[in-house]
């Protein structure tokens, strides 16, 4: 029921807008408010906050019905839900309630910055730095490739605290929340990309930008364990987006396979061309049921977490990849223009392949969980 | 207030799937079920009236036991529970087994008002309403477009669409109100209403639950039967006017000409 | 007395309705077949006039006088009444109008004897001691063959289905009176009957219909309908977007949530077709269309389509008919 309350609301009122906000690349602040206004912001967020308490199953279903229709705005709900993840794996109950009904209701929106320019599949080795200076924090540094980083009001920062030479990589990290408009706290630039051109990827800088103590999530030293526990719960959220996508273009290239004759015949007669769509089907259907068992998987507790997340990830982005482009060769010329969605479905699969973890380090993750295994 | 709000799931006309199984009933496993629009409407004024006047609204089904999917549809509108009678032996049921069983079961709840849509896209008959008024015993006001209910008098009143304008129906509560479009376009579920959907009561009742007998009810003892069916006659190819407006006004003239309409 | 009934439904002026004298016709020839005798009542506070027309149909009329029927919902009274004139254990079949009020009685008196319905008959022959009744459902995609599995039944028939054709002679009207006792019925009172000026007469029983959907774009483009049934002497029709957007009021919304309807004609401008319009007029006669996708459903069921823009096309063809009649 509530996949097709989404579906609905994503067919009428944000595929429509899809292609406009790909062209001209600007956040699609009414798409925002669409979901804000019809609670879809809030199913990640507790009850007790304004939330709608929902499971992660629900959140991707949720993200795959919009990422559908377009990526970018399924991503306003990943991100959402990503961002917010920090304070509710580790937040204490005075910074839920000082954020979180803002959040839930889609008021303010929240980012999460964990990337550097030198510190990308290599988190651990994050340089921006906080140091205590009484009762506050000072951060400098950079975070790059911030999803969402200019138009957020709340971004989770993960800065190295604790420096000392036998400090432990994976321990070095602490979390902070910084709100936009704190002084020395700022947006330096925003990425032209290939693809989910509506959603602002941007370079956030930090120069001496004091943060209370109260703004620290987690003990100091735990951030990255708090980032790699969030990227467990999160990866689902762009399977689903992945999903969507993939499903997205495989319905676009299914009704013009059907519609388009050539040789006095739709080409959907053609064998190659059933070929190509019973793949893709069947690729993008098997990611899908990945998808949905990793999130009840993760939901419940399971020790291989991290395998379920990084697998759904894994194979949901790769799905993607191949039916977009493979949607793009059913629609021939026509695939290539933009006249169809296709050639935007194809550029924005590609992130799906490369963020919140890149699909080699997704392998990485796998192949621990693998040796870890108890015989 | 208290009410009740008959609710039929009915197959999907939008699918386009519907059929009829070997045995000439109604397959209703052939597509999937919504909630008959026409009790959307009827649901929408008992939210409305509650939401007026303070109370609870209860879904109130009988069919197969899959149907508490439909019934949460309803739930999710902003319905409190749902009811769902259901037995085998009510298969095949007809107009007069599924009145009497309705009936049996309103004799278990407590309310103030029945509401009704005025037929189901399924039957099309239009005698649910009626029915189940006369052996429940309730007075009947039907094809409502308003309803103004006087909790403190217990009465209600009703205005019942009529061929010049409409008539005003003043009835003790409790009473059955069959409902029509005019009392107002049915909500979305929101995603609230969806997720807290899923806790909300349904509670399932057995012929013996209402202290009904199978033999009684269902296919066997049906007033009616479908005894054939065929496809019928296809209409004659259409014919496409594309010309200019003028050429176009003339062509269909002319069409209506031959056809002696004008 | 067995055999076949006809309810006379009586209009507010105290005339016989007109879906009354279809449905006798419809009876009196299903009568005539299967060697069976038919009769018609009418109830009501005063059922004179209306007993008098439906006598020119059917041989015998029952004309029931009761005061009750002007304070009361009318169906209601009519059934308790009719029910108390049936008798039991005999073959009998009750032929009603599937109009609101001849529903609510069809639904009232099965509740009252027990009896089976079969609802919107297209048709009807007469076999093995009963009536064969077909209907048409899905959407129009199937006609079923239905019967009674005793001897009793209800059949409702909707408008437009037969032409009602009297039959050439007089029949008899019985005057009974109503019996004394207290009706079963809770106590519904009618508190006052408001006539709205501009209420447009029933639509179900027009024989031209124009109507417009979502392509009108708002409560002016309606004004193209409503002339163009004017020159046609039709009624005017709308699909359910058209009712929702406010444009014009529900009675006269068409398909699977407002009324169905079988007009010779049915001029559906910028209306797409979907199932749950279609469901509402698509055993029209003639269908003609004027809508500017020629992918839109109605372009494969209506019998003329004109792919056109309807604001130009339609006033063409409001010119063309007003130049015609003159």
């Amino acid at each position: 029921m509530l996949r097709d309350a989404v579906r609905v609301l994503a067919d009428e009122r944000i595929a429509p807008r899809a292609a406009e906000i790909d062209r001209t690349a600007e956040f699609p602040w009414d798409v925002k408010e669409l979901l804000a206004s019809h609670d879809i912001l809030s199913l990640p967020f507790p009850a007790e906050y304004g939330g709608l308490g929902g499971e992660l199953l629900t959140v991707a279903l949720a993200i795959e019905q919009i990422s559908r229709v377009c990526a970018t705005s399924g991503l306003i709900l990943a991100v959402q839900e990503l961002g917010a993840l920090p304070l509710l794996l580790a937040g204490t109950d005075e910074q839920k309630q000082r954020w979180f009904p803002d959040l839930a209701a889609g008021r303010t929106l929240i980012a999460f910055a964990l990337t550097e320019a030198e510190a990308g599949s290599d988190a651990a080795s994050t340089r921006t730095r906080a140091v205590r200076d009484g009762d506050d924090w000072v951060i400098d540094g950079s975070k790059r490739f911030i999803s969402q980083g200019s138009v957020a009001d709340l971004v989770a920062v993960f800065a190295a605290t604790e420096t000392s030479d036998d400090t432990p990589r994976h321990k070095r990290l602490t979390c902070f929340i910084v709100e936009k408009g704190t002084a020395g706290f700022g947006v330096e630039r925003v990425e032209h990309k290939m693809g989910i051109r509506g959603s602002p990827t941007a370079e956030l800088g930090f120069h001496g930008v004091r943060v209370p103590d109260a703004n620290r999530v987690g003990a100091p030293g735990e951030g990255f364990a708090i980032a790699m526990r969030t990227l467990d719960r999160s990866r689902p959220g762009i399977a689903a987006q992945a999903v969507g996508i993939a499903q997205g273009a495989l319905d676009v290239a299914a009704r013009y396979a059907n519609e388009r004759r050539q040789f006095g015949k739709p080409i959907a007669e053609f064998q190659m061309i059933q070929a190509m769509l019973a793949d893709m089907d069947a690729g993008t259907e098997a990611a899908r049921q990945l998808l949905y068992k990793a999130c009840t998987e993760i939901e419940s507790g399971s020790p291989d977490a991290a395998r379920w997340s990084a697998m759904c990830k894994l194979v949901a982005g790769d799905n993607a990849m191949k039916v977009t482009t493979d949607a793009v060769q059913v629609l021939g010329g026509y695939g290539y223009i933009d006249e169809f969605p296709v050639e935007r479905m194809m550029r924005d699969a590609k992130i799906t392949q490369l963020y919140e973890g890149t699909q080699q380090i997704q392998r990485i993750v796998i192949a621990r969980a693998l040796a870890g295994r108890p015989d | 207030m208290h009410i009740v709000v008959l609710v039929k799931p009915v197959p999907d006309t939008a699918s386009s799937g519907e059929r009829l199984r070997p045995d000439n009933r109604l397959d209703r496993a052939a597509v999937p079920a919504v909630v008959n629009a026409n009790d959307e409407y009827a649901l929408e004024a008992a939210l409305k009236l509650v939401e007026a006047h303070g109370g609870e609204v209860t879904v109130l089904t009988m069919a197969p036991s899959g149907a508490t999917d439909t019934i949460r549809k309803a739930l999710a509108m902003g319905a409190t529970r749902g009811v769902l009678v259901t037995d085998e032996a009510l298969a095949g049921s007809d107009i007069r087994s599924t009145v009497l069983v309705l009936a049996a079961a309103l004799a278990g709840l407590e309310f103030d008002l029945v509401l009704a849509g005025v037929d189901t896209s399924d039957g099309q008959g239009g005698f649910v309403g009626p029915g189940v008024a006369v052996k429940a015993e309730l007075p009947y006001l039907s094809y409502a477009a308003k309803i103004e209910p006087k909790p403190d008098d217990r009465l209600v009143t009703v205005r019942r669409i009529s061929p010049t304008g409409y008539d005003v129906l003043e009835s003790p509560m409790p009473a059955l109100i069959a409902c029509t479009q005019a009392l107002g376009e049915p909500r979305y579920p929101s995603l609230k209403g969806i997720m807290a959907a899923r806790s909300k009561e349904i509670v399932t009742k057995s012929l013996a639950d209402l202290g009904l007998e199978p033999e009684g009810v269902g296919g066997a003892v049906a007033t009616t039967e479908v005894v054939g069916s065929e496809a019928p006659p296809a209409r004659a190819a259409t014919r496409v006017v594309r010309e200019a407006p003028d050429v176009a006004a003339r062509e269909v003239v002319a069409f209506l000409a031959e056809r002696r309409i004008v | 007395m067995a055999g076949l009934w006809v309810l006379g439904e009586v209009t507010p002026e105290g005339t016989l309705a007109r879906i009354s004298g279809e449905v006798a016709t419809f009876a009196r020839g299903l009568a005539a077949e299967a060697g069976q005798e038919v009769a018609g009542v009418v109830v009501a506070a005063d059922p004179s006039a209306a007993a008098a027309e439906l006598a020119t149909y059917l041989p015998r009329v029952l004309a029931v006088s009761d005061p009750a029927a002007a304070e009361r919902p009318w169906s209601f009274v009519a059934a308790e009444r009719i029910a108390g004139l049936l008798e039991p254990d005999t073959q009998e079949f009750m032929f009603v109008g599937a109009g609101p009020d001849g529903r609510d009685v069809a639904g009232s008196l099965a509740a009252l004897l027990g009896w089976g319905v079969l609802a919107n008959a297209i048709g009807a022959t007469w076999k093995d001691g009963g009536p064969v009744v077909e209907m048409s459902v899905f959407g129009g995609r199937l006609k079923t063959t239905s019967r009674f599995t005793g001897p009793t039944g209800i059949v409702t028939v909707r408008p437009n289905v037969v032409t009602a054709e009297p039959s050439g002679s007089t029949g008899k009207v019985e005057v009974v009176e109503a019996p004394v006792d207290e009706l079963r019925q809770p106590a519904v009172r009618v508190i006052d009957r408001v006539v709205e000026a501009g209420t447009a007469a029933p639509i179900e029983e027009a024989k031209i219909i124009v109507a417009g959907g979502r392509g009108m774009g708002g409560s002016e483009g309606f004004k193209l309908v409503e002339e163009l049934a004017e020159v046609l002497g039709g009624a005017v029709g709308a699909t359910r977007a058209a009712v929702d957007a406010g444009w014009i009021p529900y009675g006269q919304q068409i398909g699977q949530t407002g009324k169905i309807v079988k007009p010779q004609l049915y001029l559906a401008l910028g209306i797409s077709g979907a199932i749950q319009h279609k469901v509402g007029m698509q055993t029209a006669d003639t269908i003609v269309a004027v809508n500017r996708d020629p992918d839109a459903p109605i372009a494969d069921f209506a019998d003329l389509v004109v792919i056109g823009d309807l604001f130009e096309v339609g006033p063409a063809l409001l010119a063309e008919l007003r130049a015609r009649s003159g």
